[in-house]
């Protein structure tokens, strides 16, 4: 074996930084820069600190979603009730922050309950479809309508209030930045530091290739229901974002995150069979979804015509992504 | 010596298809044992159940003096035995590295993985390996590397493990020649540390270039167990068909008497393939040869329409082939049929009688499928092929691969095709399920049907082909007869270039 290993001839490193041009990321970054052009364009204090404030206020809630979605679809699953675990977690957290008295006290009981009971939603989608082996979109597309009826049983009608504290914290924040602006900050220190973990290897390993992943000895079905789980966490943390701005509750409030979660992981470049993608790019994702929503509210076009006009900048974006990509192989 | 694993009496079964009857497998420790059997034999689920990857309906494993029943991949993996997978075993969207330290990467606080000193395990790894890992990049993405490449880096990922028994499943059949001495090698020094493997392969010479002892499976069971050194090639074959079928593999077929011209084709390009014409008549088979890759496949498609037509005339039983592409040719008794099983053969997930009639349906013209009268006509194909299955209404996957492929040629032949092309039928097929096909194919030719025929395998033309044009750069550069035909003659004809004529057009570089 020894003389086997004078045979080795010089390895080529330089291949390494090729790696940099496969960054699922790069082409959404490239759209982003794309759209904020456009914003400065149209809205020539765009990078004001208070337009700045108010664009990060609204992308948050997005980008915590889009972000637990990615973890899920990363493990070959997918999460249909997300929209429908923040509106739950919403008008719980009213209503217990309410029920409570309304003190601080009150404030931390109910987003407590209020996340773990995102988490526990989260982690019962991701347990009916790793332990009976259900079809995830089906499978949460159920549990949405539950989690979704649930919320208009606790809340029926949008309205309930917290008290003014809770959004003067949120929107004041400490040191003259605003809290969404430390939470991101947050968000994206979490990630960073999620990407070097063994278990986000692992779950791209399952949605890569399950088979192999299971043959490895990786706990495949555990690493799935954790994806969830993390999800459900994420949509309750928005969920309590959503509070901070809107200070009362809505039964029907999380309805399009859902869809929109899952674009803003495509437009990052996440592939949605799994496996392959990054969490920054969902998080540019949902910055270009916001932000093309700021282009449609600052154009000027006809109310009317606005979702249209949206739906067809969104295809747009996930197009020109898709073209890119595969001229790029 | 002291058996490290010792398997007895250990069965399965999927469904009605019996897998495994009688597995027995004895492993002393720093020996390589050779598996050896035809597809279906059971020497695979075998190998899956020591791996842990199955779980045994009966019998007993024994490992180390306690017997043993793993449950999952972990717990074998555990007990110190690694499987080295043919296809399933990486994750093509990982890198390098990843896959290899799957599951073990070296860690840091908080569950990070510690990048350098997996990194430096890796050069470890590789040093251990010598050539055959020395362009091996970390970074590179598994789904970008190519099949040979993915066989190593699933050897490395086994070799991490420190195992005590390494299960090598059909490891080196997309190596090269070079690359399966470096290999072997590696398979030496593994023994001289006191490492049992386990070999399972169907290359004759590499058994007895690397193995010590041979245990030889038959549907399901044992047969025998030989030391290498004290049993020949003849008797190995003789252990794993039976000897009847020996006897029938031995007997060539008579020579045939073809009838009128059926097929005509002129001026053929497509694809790798350069002006083919060629000729052929009622009940012939006409072989295709020369070396891999040289066009054969792509005649055969261009044919068939299944790649683009670059010119070329085309006449079927005296009529012009109307149309380029599948379902035109199919009109006409044109059927194509591919080796390839996997990609471009069986209907996975669907019932074997759907994957049989499927042909039947898209050449028919009727708007509904008639049940009875279909399995009326797949049922003679399904004799004469001596298809082995549960029921019709189990899914393909339930079927051995050889079995598989005889689906795949069924649903072809229960056309009623006027001429048959065969794409190299056989690849990853049993003798037996290889001599089913070809009585069946013989038995359809002596009714009129004619065949071309192109086989990577020089005996399969010698033994069926009426004669044989071999090719070169995807031209014909030679035409053999049956009366020429021979190892020699093809190895010597794949060597010829095209003459000059041939030569109008230019393939684009």
């Amino acid at each position: 074996m020894s003389d086997a290993v004078l045979d080795i001839p010089s390895r080529n490193r330089t291949r390494r930084s090729r790696s940099f041009w496969r960054k699922p990321w790069l082409l959404s970054a490239v759209l982003l820069v794309v759209f904020i052009g456009i914003n400065i364009l149209i809205q020539p204090r765009f990078f004001s600190a208070y337009a700045l404030g108010n664009i990060i206020t609204t992308m948050l809630p997005w980008m915590l979603i889009a972000v637990g979605q990615t973890y899920v679809i990363f493990g070959g699953s997918i999460d249909l009730s997300l929209g429908a675990i923040v509106s739950l977690v919403n008008v719980v957290v009213v209503v217990l922050i309410t029920a409570l008295g309304g003190g601080p006290g009150a404030m931390v009981l109910g987003m407590v309950a209020g996340l773990l009971l995102g988490t526990l939603c989260g982690a019962l989608n991701g347990f009916l479809i790793s332990a009976f082996r259900l079809q995830a979109i089906v499978t949460t597309f159920a549990t949405s309508i539950i989690y979704g009826g649930a919320a208009l049983v606790v809340l029926p009608q949008a309205g309930g209030s917290l008290p003014t504290e809770y959004f003067t914290v949120y929107s004041e924040g400490f040191f003259g930045l605003t809290l969404p602006i430390y939470l991101l900050v947050a968000l994206i220190l979490v990630a960073a530091f999620v990407a070097t973990t063994r278990y986000q290897k692992h779950l791209l390993a399952t949605g890569g290739n399950r088979q192999a992943a299971f043959q490895t000895g990786l706990p495949v079905r555990r690493i799935v229901m954790g994806a969830h789980a993390i999800a459900g966490f994420m949509s309750a943390v928005a969920a309590l974002c959503i509070l901070g701005v809107a200070g009362a509750g809505d039964p029907l409030m999380g309805q399009a995150f859902t869809l929109g979660s899952v674009s803003a992981v495509v437009l990052g470049g996440t592939a949605l069979a799994g496996g392959w993608g990054s969490v920054t790019g969902s998080i540019i994702g949902a910055a270009i979804l916001a932000l093309i929503n700021n282009i449609i509210f600052f154009s000027g076009i006809d109310y009317i015509y606005q979702a249209i006009v949206q739906g067809g900048i969104i295809l747009a974006a996930l197009a020109a992504g898709v073209f890119a990509s595969r001229r790029q192989k | 010596m002291a058996a490290v694993l010792e398997a007895s009496d250990v069965a399965k079964r999927y469904g009605a298809v019996v897998a495994l009857e009688r597995g027995e497998l004895r492993l002393e420790r720093g020996e390589v044992h050779v598996i050896l059997g035809s597809n279906g034999c059971g020497k695979s689920t075998l190998c899956k159940i020591i791996a842990g990857a199955v779980p045994a309906d009966g019998g007993s494993v024994v490992l180390e003096g306690r017997s043993v029943a793993f449950r999952t991949p972990l717990e074998a993996q555990a007990a110190g035995i690694a499987t080295v997978y043919q296809e399933t075993g990486l994750v093509p969207t990982l890198s390098v590295v990843d896959n290899i330290f799957l599951g073990q990467e070296p860690g840091k606080a908080g569950g990070r993985i510690d990048r350098k000193a997996r990194y430096a395990r890796f050069e470890m790894l590789i040093g251990r390996l010598g050539k055959l890992a020395a362009h091996l990049d970390p970074d590179t993405l598994v789904g970008d590397l190519s099949i040979d490449q993915q066989q190593i880096v699933e050897i490395i990922k086994a070799l991490s493990r420190e195992p005590k028994i390494i299960i090598f499943d059909e490891s080196t059949s997309s190596l090269d020649r070079a690359q399966v001495a470096d290999f072997f090698a590696l398979v030496r020094a593994l023994k001289h540390q006191g490492t049992s493997m386990i070999f399972i392969s169907h290359r004759m010479e590499e058994i007895f270039a690397i193995g010590d002892t041979v245990t030889i499976m038959r549907n399901g069971r044992f047969i025998d167990r030989r030391p290498v050194s004290e049993t020949s090639r003849d008797e190995l074959v003789n252990l794993m068909v039976g000897s009847a079928l020996q006897q029938m593999i031995e007997a060539r077929q008579s020579h045939r008497q073809p009838g009128k011209p059926v097929l005509s084709v002129a001026r053929l390009s497509g694809g790798k393939a350069q002006g083919i014409s060629l000729e052929l008549r009622e009940g012939e088979i006409l072989g295709l040869g020369g070396l891999h890759g040289q066009g054969q496949s792509d005649t055969l498609l261009a044919l068939y329409g299944g790649i683009t037509r670059r010119g070329g005339e085309i006449v079927i039983a005296g009529k012009q082939l109307g149309g380029s592409t599948p379902a035109a040719a199919l009109k006409q008794g044109l059927v194509y049929v591919s080796g390839d099983r996997g990609r471009a053969g069986a209907l996975r997930g669907r019932p074997i009688i759907e994957n049989l009639i499927v042909g039947i349906l898209s050449k028919s013209s009727k708007p509904i499928a008639e049940r009875g009268k279909l399995r009326a006509q797949v049922r003679p194909v399904i004799d004469q092929l001596k298809l082995k299955f549960g029921r019709l209404s189990d899914a393909i996957e339930t079927l051995s691969g050889g079995n598989q492929q005889k689906v795949v040629v069924g649903r072809g032949l229960a056309t009623g095709p006027t001429v048959l092309l065969l794409d190299d039928p056989t690849k990853g097929i049993d003798v037996r399920a290889k001599q089913d096909l070809f009585a069946l194919i013989d038995e359809l030719c002596a009714g009129g049907m004619a065949v071309i025929l192109y086989s990577s395998e020089d005996m399969e033309l010698i033994d069926h082909a009426d004669r044989v044009l071999v090719f070169n750069t995807g031209h014909v550069v030679a035409e053999i007869s049956r009366e020429d035909l021979s190892e020699f003659a093809l190895n010597e004809a794949s060597l010829k270039t095209a003459p000059a004529h041939a030569e109008q057009q230019p393939a684009h570089v």
